[in-house]
């Protein structure tokens, strides 16, 4: 039997940082990660099948063949979807979570998104609530994140926003054709932008070369190591102190806890189906909102039926993600460079306080389109979807034509959940993740608006039309998942205090993107690093 | 809609069948109604059929059966309208039948949604078009050349 100070579930962003915190501080830590640990090769540049548009099963996880989950719509009628399918509601799965792929904005939360419930109000119907810390709490884990991991950003803009005590460690990316456009369209309305914060580098950093401005970096690893993720960075520091075992394909089944209500361990599964514990004195899940929610509500006890944590049946609701606003704007010159990443300026003056609509979402421009995505995303309602006219469209329109959106801060619903489903079960024999319920209808009128604001500034910067379309009432729980074991003081309303402690368990932790009261009105990836390094400084402090 | 969804449509009785030297005609002809010639390559010009090939090997080996009686049906129609085969038709006589059936505009029995199919092919033949070369086709990175996705280079 192996023994450990800690068993770390997940490899992603809250992953990486708590293997590290807890390695560099001393104790033997074991990480246990589902994916598969890729090289860039293996990952590739296929524009079928990526993190960004899956025509066809994944490359870089979840595995075809390794679990289906089922999805129940409002009209109850349910189906089995499989990873790269819509309705799945994915993350990347491979060493490094979603940081290995991902687009690397790197936004803190703003003040007010620690405070929706006190800001606007609770709608009636959702579980819109306030977090037990604000952004002046995080700060420090936000600063410790930025140069840790490594962010590049406009220090002087980003002040406007938001209290920083120091500056980004690398300046904002050159800014290209779509920035410039913005620029103006921004002037023209007096609306205040700022360069996106990246999670990349953007001069040499931390011994890695800079970016190479590529046109494939948002759904695919970088080729020069230029982006930030928990791979080449914090995963990579934690097995530097000799202190940390990290395994791949390793899926953890479930944690183990004794009669008193002290988790002892994880039971956790090979690639070849064998069965394994780990036992140790602190569990940390960072699995992602639906699989760490999985993972508990599978881990029933006697105290627990329901699951580590779920005795007031919190675990697994309140899932959200971002419904993204947006249009499109066909614009009268190229603005397409072939610089990558794409994305680049940004506007938080519609995150908050819009009249009428509760929260709101930043908008910014868009990351370059695969040829394959922007046909089957960008092109306008009245141009065919085949034919000459469709070949003409392409080729004149592909440099023109410009997508500005943005995360709309969802308004929660305690009906929007996962759960164990009864009867299926992924190739290890484990019940598999139930999604059932929609956000709150009170995201769509504010997406509504954002998509109008978004509208205005690309017929500002000089489209010479725009269009936008209606975003549908359903779950948004993908990448950007979120919300299923929410941070609180109440144990009846929550699941984790607001150090990310499991309520009525001493040694059980949650450091991933699950413990997000709301998602913020901007891309939630920083808010998960910061917040597990904030939880497991303290635990560290207080073994 | 994906191709999968439309194989749950199909209750194609027997055996799969292979693509005949007939649908791969009518092939060849609805794949360059979608991606018509012009200053640059058609679809099958730019290799999408190669690209169909090795997905019918993959991704798609459940879906040959489908675009088989597809095809067939499609030729149906040409036979219905026109009198004769698809891939007899001219380029305006081929386009005006693929929209007809794209909104579900059908003259004979089809074994399965006909705006479904078209719309399904229509998706594989721009994945062909569109994707990276490394996916069999897009010969030459030719569209992506055309649409200026390559940059100074
Ligand atoms: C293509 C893409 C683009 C994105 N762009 C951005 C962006 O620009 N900005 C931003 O803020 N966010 C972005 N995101 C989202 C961001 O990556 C996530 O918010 C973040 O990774 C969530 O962190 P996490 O720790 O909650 O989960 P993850 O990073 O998903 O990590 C969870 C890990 O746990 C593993 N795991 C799951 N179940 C088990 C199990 N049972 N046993 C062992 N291991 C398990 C998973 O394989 C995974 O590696 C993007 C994501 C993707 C995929």
């Amino acid at each position: 039997m192996m023994r450990v100070d800690a068993v770390v579930i997940g490899s992603g962003a809250g992953g990486g940082v708590a293997a590290a915190v807890l390695a560099q501080a001393g104790k033997q830590v074991l990480v246990l990660e589902r994916g598969r640990d890729l090289t860039f090769e293996q990952i590739g540049r296929d524009h079928l099948r990526n993190h960004r548009i899956a025509r066809y099963a994944h490359r870089s996880g979840p595995d075809y063949e390794d679990s289906p989950r089922v999805i129940v719509d409002e009209a109850g009628n349910e189906q089995q979807v499989r990873a790269h399918e819509p309705g799945f509601h994915g993350n990347a799965t491979l060493v490094g979570g979603g940081t290995r792929l991902y687009g690397a904005q790197a936004w803190r939360f703003l003040p007010a998104d620690f405070a929706m419930a006190g800001t606007y109000g609770v709608p009636a119907g959702s579980s819109l609530a306030d977090w037990p810390v604000g952004y002046d709490d995080l700060a420090p884990s936000y600063e410790r994140a930025e140069w840790e991991i490594g962010v590049c950003g406009d220090h002087t803009a980003s002040r406007r926003h938001w209290t920083r005590a120091k500056p980004y460690p690398m300046p904002p990316l050159p800014e290209g054709l779509q920035a410039r456009a913005l620029r103006r369209g921004a002037d023209a309305l007096g609306w205040d932008v700022l360069p996106v914060p990246m999670l990349i580098n953007s001069v040499p950093y931390a011994g890695r070369a800079a970016c190479t401005r590529c046109r494939h970096c948002v759904g695919f690893a970088c080729p020069a190591e230029a982006k930030n993720g928990s791979h080449n960075t914090v995963l990579r520091r934690a097995l530097a102190t000799g202190r940390t075992r990290l395994l791949a394909e390793a899926v953890a089944e479930r944690v183990t806890c004794d009669s008193a209500g002290r988790v002892t361990g994880v039971r956790w599964v090979d690639r070849s189906g064998a069965r394994h514990v780990v036992e140790a004195e602190v569990v940390v899940c960072a699995a992602g909102a639906i699989e760490t929610a999985r993972l508990l509500q599978n881990s029933p006890t006697r105290r627990e039926p329901q699951g580590l944590g779920n005795n007031h049946d919190q675990v697994g609701r309140h899932l959200q993600g971002h419904a993204y606003a947006w249009a499109l704007g066909e614009m009268d010159e190229d603005v397409h460079d072939g610089l990558g990443p794409g994305v680049s300026l940004a506007t938080l003056g519609f995150a908050h306080h819009n009249e009428g609509v509760v929260g709101g979402a930043m908008l910014a421009d868009e990351f370059i389109p695969l040829p394959i995505a922007f046909w089957a995303w960008n092109l306008p309602p009245d141009v065919p979807r085949w034919g000459a006219g469709n070949k003409r469209y392409m080729r004149e329109n592909y440099r023109r034509v410009m997508r500005v959106g943005g995360p709309v801060q969802e308004i929660p619903s305690p009906h929007a959940r996962t759960r164990l489903d009864r009867h299926v079960r992924d190739r290890w024999g484990i019940p598999v993740a139930r999604l059932s319920g929609t956000t709150h209808p009170e995201t769509l009128r504010t997406a509504a608006y954002i998509a109008g604001r978004a509208r205005e500034w690309l017929l500002a910067s000089g489209a010479r039309r725009a269009w936008t379309a209606e975003v549908p009432l359903r779950l948004y729980a993908g990448q950007h998942q979120s919300g299923t074991c929410r941070m609180g003081d109440d144990e009846r309303t929550s699941v984790v205090d607001r150090w990310g402690r499991v309520h009525g368990h001493d040694n059980l932790y949650v450091v991933d993107a699950s413990v997000h009261v709301t998602n913020g009105a901007v891309n939630p990836v920083l808010t998960v690093m910061a917040l597990a390094y904030r939880a497991a400084e303290r635990l560290c402090a207080d073994w | 809609m994906r191709l999968y969804q439309l194989a749950i449509l199909v209750t194609m009785p027997g055996p799969i069948r292979s693509v005949t030297p007939q649908q791969t005609a009518t092939l060849r002809a609805v794949v360059d109604t979608i991606v018509p010639a012009d200053e640059y390559p058609s679809g099958t010009e730019a290799g999408v059929l190669d690209y169909l090939d090795g997905q019918f090997g993959g991704d798609l080996a459940g879906s040959r059966a489908c675009y088989g009686a597809g095809l067939d049906a499609v030729d149906a129609e040409a036979g219905e309208t026109y009198g004769t085969r698809f891939d007899l038709l001219d380029p305006v006589q081929r386009e005006a039948l693929l929209r007809a059936l794209e909104s579900g505009d059908t003259r004979t029995p089809w074994p399965f949604d006909a705006a479904v199919f078209v719309s399904t092919v229509v998706g594989h033949v721009m994945e062909g078009f569109y994707g990276d070369p490394g996916n069999g086709g897009n010969r030459d990175a030719v569209s992506w050349r055309m649409i200026g996705f390559e940059v100074g280079e």
